[in-house]
C-alpha cells in the first residue's frame, strides 16, 4: 500500500513539475507563430511549385519565429464552399486564404473576422500594387482583401486551323470573323468552343462579355440588362452557339469546351492566362501557333480587353499583435516584387503587383502584350454582376440557344436577378 | 411489490441510458440544425452579418419563384420515379432471382455492382454516353435511324435522361427484396402448386403480399432518396439547361452559392416538410400504420 502511494505521489510530482516547466516563459525566446494558409495554388496548379519554394524559403529564414503551413485546397468549388460556410459559422477558414472578389463575395467584407489591410499597410507596401486593382478591392473604405492574381480574358486562335482555310491573320472585324468561321465550317472544323453548362457558362460568358462591352462600352454593366447592348450581345452569342460551335455546346461544361480546343476540334477558344500554363496544352502540336487577341471590332468600343481580379488574399483579423505582425510580414514577402516574379516565371499568370517580368514563352508573353496594348479594360459579367446573375445567364443561355426564349426575354430574365 | 417497483425503475433507467447517447447525437446533429434552419428561414441573412427577422417573406418569395416551382415539380417526379419505377423493377428482378435460375448469383452481383461505384464516376460515364457523338446516339441512329439528340442539353429530355441513369441501378433495393423473398417458406409455393396455381398467381398471391412490409420500407427509402436527390444531376447538368433538371437540393446549393442563406434554409425546411408528407402518403397508400417499423423479412 505504501509503495503504491509513493508511486502515485511521484507521478503527481512529475506532472506538476512538467506543467510548471511548460508554464514558465523564457523571456529571451518568443513563441513561434504558426500561420495556416488555405492555398489553392497546389497540386497541378501552375503556380504551385513556385509558391511551395517561396514558403519553404520564408520558413527557413524565419525559423523559430514564424512558420507558414500550406493547407492544400486542390478542389476550388469545395474550397469556395469551405470559405463561405466557415465565415457563416463565425470562423475564418485559415489565417490566410484567397477569394474571387465579385459582388457576391463582397459580402465577406461585412465580416469583422477579416483583417482590414488599410489599418496595417504602409505607403511603400501600397505602392507595390497596381492602383486600380487596389482601388477595386476597397469597398466603403475597407480593404479586407489584397489584389493578388489578375487576369485578362482574351480570345485564343489556333492559327494552324485558320491557315488550313486560307486565313493567315486574326480577323480584324466581326464580318471578317464570321467569314473565317464560315470557311472553317465548310472545311468540317467547328469554329468555336461554346458552352452553356456549369454555374457560369464560362467560355460563352467571356464571349458575351466581349460583345456587351464592344456594343455598350466599358461601363456597360452599370446599365439595365435589358439595354440594347445586351440584347444585341445575346443575339450574337446565340449565333455563336447555334451556327459556330460544336453540336454539344448546349449543356457542355468548361472541361468539354476546353477539351474540344485541346483536341484541335475547335479553332477559337476563350480563357485566362492560367490555361497557357497547362501541360496538356503545351503538348499539343499547335501550341506555338496559338494567337491571343481581343474581340475583332464589333461595335463602338474598340481595342479593349476584358479583365478581372482573379484571386484576392484575405487574412484573419486578430487581436494578437505578434500574429498580426507575422501575417503582415509573410504577405509583404509573398507580394514582394521578387516573389511575384518567381511565381509569374513558372506559371505565366498575371498579378496586381507591379514587376518588370515578361514571360519568355511566346504564348504567355502574348497575354502581357495584349493587356498592355488595350486602350481600355472592362470586367466580365461574373466579376461585374456576381454569382447569382451569372447562374441565371448560364441557365437561360441554353434556352436562348435552343430558341425557347428570345434575346429580349433572355435579357429580361437575367435582369430580374440583378440587385439594385 | 417493492422488488417489482425497483426492477421497473432499473429498466427505465437502463432505457434512458441506452437512448441517451443517440438522443444527444440526434439532438445536436438534427434537431438543433433543423431549428436553426427553421429560424434562419424566417430571417434575411446572407451568412455574414446580423439576421433580420422577416417572417414568412422567404416562403412567399420562393413560392412565387418559377425556378423553385420547377425544382419542386422535378422533386416530385424524382420521388415518384424512384418509388414507382425503380422499386417495382427491383422487385421484379428479385422475384426472378429468388427462383434461382442459372447464373443467379452472378446476376445478383452484376445488378449490385453499380452501387459500389462512386456516383461521380457513374455520372461521368453517363455524360459520355449521352454526348451528342456518344454511344447512345450512335446505337439509336444505327438501329432506328433516330436523329442525334443532345440528351443533357435539351430541356425536353434532360430530366428523363438524368432520372433514367439512376433508376436503372436497382441493385440496392433488389438485394433487400431478394433477402426478404428468400425468407418466404417454400411450403407456401408447394401448396399453391398442388392447388394448381401457376407462377404468376404464386407471385401475385404469395410473394407480393409477403413482401408488403419490405416493399413499403424500400419505397419509403427510394422516395426519400428521390426527394433529396442532388449529386449525379448536379455533376451531369448543374441543374440546367434552363433549370430543366434542377431539384430542390440543387436549388438549395445554388442559393448558398449566391450567399442567400436564409432562402436556402427555406428550401431546406420545405424539403423536410415534403419528405414528411411523402412518408405519410406511403403510409396512407399502403394502409400501414408505421411503415418504418416493417423491417425486411
Amino acid at each position: 500500500m505504501k509503495g503504491k502511494r509513493f508511486v502515485v505521489m511521484a507521478l503527481v510530482l512529475l506532472i506538476m513539475v512538467g506543467l510548471g516547466a511548460q508554464g514558465q516563459k523564457d523571456p529571451g525566446v518568443a513563441k513561434e507563430v504558426e500561420l495556416r494558409w488555405a492555398s489553392i495554388w497546389v497540386g497541378n496548379d501552375s503556380k504551385a511549385p513556385a509558391v511551395e519554394e517561396l514558403v519553404a524559403a520564408y520558413n527557413a529564414k524565419n525559423e523559430g519565429r514564424i512558420k507558414v503551413v500550406i493547407e492544400p485546397q486542390p478542389d476550388y468549388n469545395a474550397y469556395e464552399q469551405k470559405v463561405r460556410t466557415s465565415l457563416a459559422a463565425g470562423q475564418v477558414p485559415a489565417d490566410i486564404f484567397t477569394i474571387k472578389l465579385n459582388p457576391t463575395t463582397a459580402t465577406f467584407y461585412q465580416s469583422n473576422l477579416l483583417m482590414d489591410f488599410n489599418k496595417v499597410m504602409d505607403g511603400a507596401w501600397k505602392a507595390t500594387f497596381d492602383a486600380p486593382s487596389l482601388a477595386q478591392s476597397e469597398i466603403d473604405g475597407v480593404l479586407r482583401s489584397l489584389p493578388m492574381e489578375t487576369a485578362i480574358l482574351p480570345l485564343w486562335f489556333n492559327m494552324d486551323l485558320l491557315k488550313k482555310v486560307g486565313v493567315n491573320e486574326v480577323p480584324k472585324t466581326l464580318d471578317d470573323m464570321f467569314a473565317t468561321f464560315d470557311k472553317l465550317k465548310a472545311a468540317g472544323i467547328a469554329p468555336t468552343s461554346q458552352m452553356t453548362g456549369d454555374t457560369n457558362a464560362w467560355t460563352s460568358m467571356i464571349w458575351f462579355s466581349h460583345f456587351a462591352v464592344a456594343l455598350g462600352g466599358p461601363n456597360v454593366w452599370d446599365k439595365p440588362f435589358t439595354d440594347k447592348a445586351f440584347v444585341e450581345a445575346a443575339k450574337l452569342i446565340k449565333r455563336m452557339i447555334t451556327e459556330y460551335s460544336t453540336s454539344d455546346a448546349v449543356g457542355l461544361g468548361a472541361g468539354g469546351s476546353g477539351g474540344h480546343f485541346l483536341a484541335g476540334r475547335t479553332a477559337v477558344f476563350s480563357n485566362g492566362p492560367w490555361y497557357a500554363g497547362r501541360a496538356d496544352l503545351a503538348a499539343t502540336p499547335f501550341y506555338d501557333s496559338i494567337r491571343i487577341a481581343g474581340l475583332p471590332d464589333a461595335g463602338p468600343t474598340k481595342d479593349f480587353m476584358i479583365s478581372r481580379l482573379q484571386a484576392n488574399i484575405c487574412a484573419a483579423a486578430t487581436k494578437d499583435k505578434a500574429r498580426e505582425e507575422a501575417i503582415v510580414d509573410f504577405l509583404k514577402f509573398l507580394t514582394s516584387k521578387d516573389s511575384i516574379t518567381k511565381i509569374a516565371e513558372t506559371s505565366g499568370a498575371m498579378f496586381a503587383i507591379k514587376t518588370d517580368f515578361r514571360p519568355t514563352v511566346d504564348l504567355k508573353r502574348q497575354f502581357f502584350i495584349v493587356a498592355e496594348g488595350a486602350k481600355a479594360t472592362a470586367s466580365d459579367l461574373e466579376a461585374a454582376l456576381g454569382a447569382e446573375v451569372t447562374l441565371e445567364f448560364a441557365q437561360q443561355l441554353g434556352a436562348l440557344a435552343l430558341g425557347r426564349i428570345s434575346a429580349e426575354e433572355f435579357c429580361a430574365l437575367v435582369d430580374r436577378k440583378i440587385e439594385r | 411489490m417493492h422488488i417489482v417497483g425497483s426492477n421497473k425503475k432499473r429498466i427505465w433507467l437502463a432505457r434512458i441510458l441506452f437512448l441517451l447517447p443517440v438522443s444527444l447525437l440526434f439532438f445536436f446533429f438534427f434537431i438543433y440544425p433543423f431549428l436553426f434552419t427553421l429560424y434562419t428561414s424566417l430571417t434575411q441573412w446572407r451568412g455574414i452579418g446580423a439576421m433580420k427577422f422577416n417572417g414568412l417573406a422567404n416562403y412567399g418569395k420562393l413560392l412565387a419563384d418559377a425556378t423553385f416551382r420547377k425544382a419542386l415539380k422535378n422533386n416530385v417526379v424524382w420521388a415518384l420515379s424512384q418509388g414507382f419505377i425503380q422499386v417495382p423493377l427491383a422487385c421484379l428482378v428479385a422475384m426472378i432471382l429468388v427462383r434461382k435460375p442459372r447464373f443467379w448469383k452472378a446476376l445478383r452481383t452484376a445488378y449490385y455492382l453499380p452501387n459500389v461505384i462512386s456516383t461521380v464516376a457513374l455520372a461521368m460515364v453517363w455524360v459520355a454516353i449521352y454526348n451528342v457523338k456518344g454511344p447512345l446516339n450512335a446505337i439509336l441512329h444505327a438501329l432506328f435511324g433516330v436523329e442525334k439528340l443532345n440528351w443533357l442539353g435539351n430541356p425536353d429530355v434532360a430530366l428523363f435522361a438524368v432520372i433514367f441513369q439512376t433508376v436503372i441501378y436497382i441493385g440496392y433495393f433488389m438485394i433487400i427484396l431478394l433477402a426478404a423473398a428468400m425468407n418466404i417458406p417454400r411450403s407456401y409455393y408447394e401448396a399453391a402448386e398442388i392447388d394448381g396455381a401457376g407462377t404468376f398467381r404464386q407471385e401475385w398471391h404469395i410473394t407480393l403480399p409477403m413482401l408488403r412490409g419490405t416493399l413499403v420500407t424500400t419505397m419509403t427509402l427510394a422516395m426519400a432518396y428521390g426527394m433529396r436527390h442532388f449529386e449525379s444531376t448536379f455533376l451531369m447538368t448543374g441543374g440546367g439547361p434552363a433549370y430543366a433538371t434542377t431539384t430542390m437540393g440543387i436549388d438549395l446549393y445554388l442559393k448558398m452559392d449566391a450567399l442567400r442563406y436564409s432562402e436556402a434554409s427555406t428550401v431546406g425546411v420545405i424539403l423536410i416538410l415534403m419528405g414528411t408528407v411523402v412518408i405519410s402518403l406511403i403510409r396512407i397508400l399502403f394502409g400501414t400504420s408505421d411503415p418504418m417499423s416493417e423491417t425486411a423479412q
